[in-house]
């Protein structure tokens, strides 16, 4: 939660971006449902845009703390690469 | 955390009453031998969520009472013990004791202690009894949880809303739904509808909803614990997934269980997680099951709210009420190119205040069922301890009727099918001996007649004694000894003060109170009471009650300047008479012909000191009005339009008037007064006599 206001504004910085954003998650090693939220936002909010997301190797707590929370879906973290 | 409990005691003690019927409603259907495992749940469930909320709340005798009388039902729950005629009615007994228990610590009066322990040993010896002879009945105790745990693998279904500064506060749910995953197999939902675009959201916020389905031997306080922080920091409603249709019981623990949260904080965090606290495990069942009943007593969609609110509601709509008849007087006299629209505008008003007010009515009402419920435990004791077979028959059950009202009818019921039990229904043998069955009938019924509510009390006994009723008014010199009386005038003597024709009191009836009491009261309800009776067949008694006693539809009369309404349930119709119709007759005063029948005449000017229009009756006209099966004619100036109006009571502004029931407020801002036709009936009567 500490780092979510940094999030946001990276977040934000890439949300208008024209070509596909590739989120490189492997290094996560701790994850919130602040951030997680963010997250879900940023994806939503590209997809209802017309521009990709995709995820490069999420890591097992990544992936685990969206599943926890059911939003595995809307992250589109199904079928990720690890 | 110290929250104030007190304000949760009303509705503990409103629920646990509730619960407390319907134990006792349970207990009278239970056969005794074979037992339906559902009314024994039912029971437990009672004692079980009344013990919790006596607990929590501190009322230790309640709770310690509780606790011995929920042991005993486990046993008959278990099966281990069989349900016999004693142990029914030390249960009935319980409810009983239960309820004084609860009223005496909602008066805070001291609990009668005696009563209470003496029970409570009664019930002590039955368990000991029944552990005695298997000792090993204490170490299988622990055993049956696990047992039926398998048949009762519950699910829940959470819906789990945080409020937005939940985060902020450092609950995150994630680490909730971890832990609630180490409990039990989770299936997760997330809403994220309200989710607002990323660039807006506030990264403290927590935007998003979860609803969770737990499957598992999991029960709804260990899922409670799991929340316990986020407590007061997000909505949470977590109810059984029913693999059953559900059983809609009332459980009485609603304000006992979030309460018991407050009140018994266990730290998520270092509590064992998977293994419950020893001593939990055998009761772990009970608690998840009342809870499951609550929950979907919520799911009716009903909800609790104090009168007082609701009378405010009816308050107010009735000054509406007064304000759009003002509006549409003043509509109806506007001319000008806008008269038409606003006079549209102000029917369709009228209409809406209408449906308004009939919305508003029926909140207030209640079946009958809440006052007929208790009559057969009462059937069942007076019946025991008299020696009679008594069947009681209630039907119309579902009849509404405002909840003032079905208050105050309460008291003069319960007279009346005392009376009926004891005076009415013959012992067994005497009935066999006039042919009858053995059992005797009470029957209780309500039916809607009209803008009325008439509920009747009948039996197929003995009927009235004529003979010994005259002949006690004659001793009392209350009948002359030559009076030649017909049988309704006969049975009107039972209504007199202090009239019993009974030589040996029981400590049922025949104090002499009674029957006069119960006229009084329905007499204050604006109703009445009637008897009819059959020697050697029975007897009825049907009192009719207005359904409201806040607003009736009127038709509004003119005589000189004043306005009087005539409530028009009363009203047969209005004509102008003839000449030819009117006679006087030697003290009778004048009288009409009418169909047939001469009806007196009653001219309001002359009763009430208005100087009219007219005084000729041919001018004027004559309302027709019935009360009390007679009717009269109200001789007027003038009728004026229909409408509801809203009672406001004369006797508590002002006085009483004979005449006159109440008044209202027009909407010119004047007030009418309302008529009260059988005591104008009562004028003209004694005016006849005279």
């Amino acid at each position: 939660m500490a780092q979510a206001d940094g999030l946001k504004a990276a977040l934000c910085a890439l949300a208008a971006h024209p070509e596909p954003v590739i989120l490189d998650a492997a290094a996560v090693q701790r994850v919130d449902t602040a951030a997680l939220q963010l997250l879900a936002a940023f994806v939503r909010d590209r997809r209802l845009a017309g521009r990709a997301v995709r995820w490069q190797a999420p890591s097992a707590a990544l992936a685990g703390a969206a599943r926890l929370l059911g939003m595995g879906p809307m992250l589109q973290l199904e079928g990720a690469g690890r | 955390m110290t929250v104030d409990l007190t304000q949760f005691h009303d509705a503990f003690f409103e629920e646990s009453f509730e619960a407390l019927d319907a134990m006792e409603a349970a207990l009278l259907k239970l056969d005794v031998g074979a037992p339906e495992p559902e009314l024994i749940n039912t029971i437990f469930r009672v004692a079980h969520s009344i013990k919790g909320g006596g607990a929590t709340f501190g009322f230790s005798e309640i709770a310690s009472f509780t606790h011995s009388l929920e042991t005993l039902l486990d046993e008959l729950r278990g099966g281990t013990m069989p349900v016999s005629p004693e142990v029914s009615e030390l249960l009935l007994k319980s409810v009983d004791v239960l309820r004084a228990m609860l009223r005496a610590v909602q008066a805070s009066q001291p609990i009668d202690a005696q009563r209470v322990s003496d029970l409570q040993f009664d019930l002590e010896v039955v368990i000991a009894r029944r552990n005695a002879p298997s000792p090993a009945a204490a170490a299988t105790d622990t055993a049956p949880a696990a047992d039926a745990a398998p048949d009762r693998s519950p699910r829940w279904q959470i819906r789990f809303r945080p409020y937005r500064e939940m985060i902020a506060r450092g609950n995150d749910p994630l680490r909730l739904f971890r832990e609630l995953g180490e409990l039990a197999e989770v299936r997760v939902q997330v809403d994220a509808q309200s989710l607002p675009p990323l660039k807006d959201i506030q990264p403290q916020d927590c935007h998003l909803a979860w609803t969770l389905e737990v499957a598992g031997r999991i029960c709804e306080q260990e899922i409670r614990q799991v929340f316990d922080w986020a407590e007061g920091d997000c909505e949470l409603v977590i109810q059984p997934i029913p693999a059953e249709p559900p059983e809609s019981v009332p459980a009485p623990s609603a304000a006992a269980e979030p309460a018991a949260r407050h009140d018994a904080p266990a730290p998520p965090a270092s509590r064992p997680v998977g293994a419950t606290p020893a001593g939990g495990a055998t009761r772990s069942e009970p608690p998840a099951k009342s809870e499951s009943t609550l929950t979907v007593l919520a799911d009716t969609g009903s909800i609790r709210v104090s009168v007082e609110k609701i009378d405010e509601l009816m308050n107010t709509v009735g000054e509406l009420v007064i304000t759009q008849a003002m509006l549409s007087q003043l509509g109806g006299r506007c001319e000008g190119p806008q008269a038409e629209q606003l006079r549209a505008g102000l029917a369709q008003l009228e209409r809406n205040m209408r449906e308004l007010q009939e919305s508003v009515m029926r909140v207030r009402m209640l079946p009958i069922s809440f006052v007929f419920s208790r009559f057969p435990r009462m059937v069942r004791d007076l019946a025991h301890r008299l020696g009679k077979q008594i069947e009681l028959k209630l039907t119309g059950e579902q009849t509404e009727l405002d909840k003032t009202v079905l208050e105050k009818i309460g008291d003069p019921l319960v007279h009346l099918v005392r009376n009926c039990i004891d005076h009415g229904i013959e012992p067994p043998e005497k009935r066999l001996a006039a042919g009858k069955s053995a059992a005797g009938t009470v029957h209780l019924d309500a039916s809607h007649r009209g803008g009325n509510i008439a509920v009747q009390v009948s039996d197929d006994g003995g009927g009235l004694d004529r003979t010994r009723i005259l002949a006690k008014a004659r001793e009392r010199s209350l009948v002359g000894p030559n009076d030649a009386l017909s049988d309704p005038q006969i049975y009107e003597l039972i209504f007199l003060p202090g009239f019993s024709t009974v030589e040996k009191t029981t400590d049922l009836s025949g104090r002499g109170v009674g029957m006069d009491v119960v006229r009084r009261n329905v007499k204050e309800l604006g109703g009445k009471i009637e008897v009819a009776s059959e020697a050697g067949r029975g007897s009825r008694f049907t009192i009719t009650l207005p359904l409201t006693l806040a607003i009736i539809d009127g038709q509004s009369v003119t005589v000189g300047t004043e306005t009087y309404i005539v409530p028009l349930i009363s009203i047969v119709e209005s004509l102008q008479l003839k000449d030819t119709q009117v006679s006087r007759l030697s003290g009778q005063g004048e009288v009409f012909s009418f169909r047939g029948d001469y009806l007196p005449i009653i001219r309001l000017h002359a009763l009430f000191g208005v100087e009219p229009r007219t005084r000729v009756l041919h001018e004027g006209l004559v309302v027709i009005a019935e009360g009390d099966g007679r009717r009269i004619g109200l001789f007027v100036d003038d009728l004026l339009g229909q409408q509801q109006v809203v009672i406001k009571s004369l006797q508590a502004n002002y006085g009483h008037i004979d005449g006159v029931s109440g008044a209202t407020i027009l909407g010119d801002g004047s007030v009418a007064l309302i008529l009260d036709v059988p005591g104008l009936i009562r004028i003209a009567s004694m005016r006849a006599a005279a």
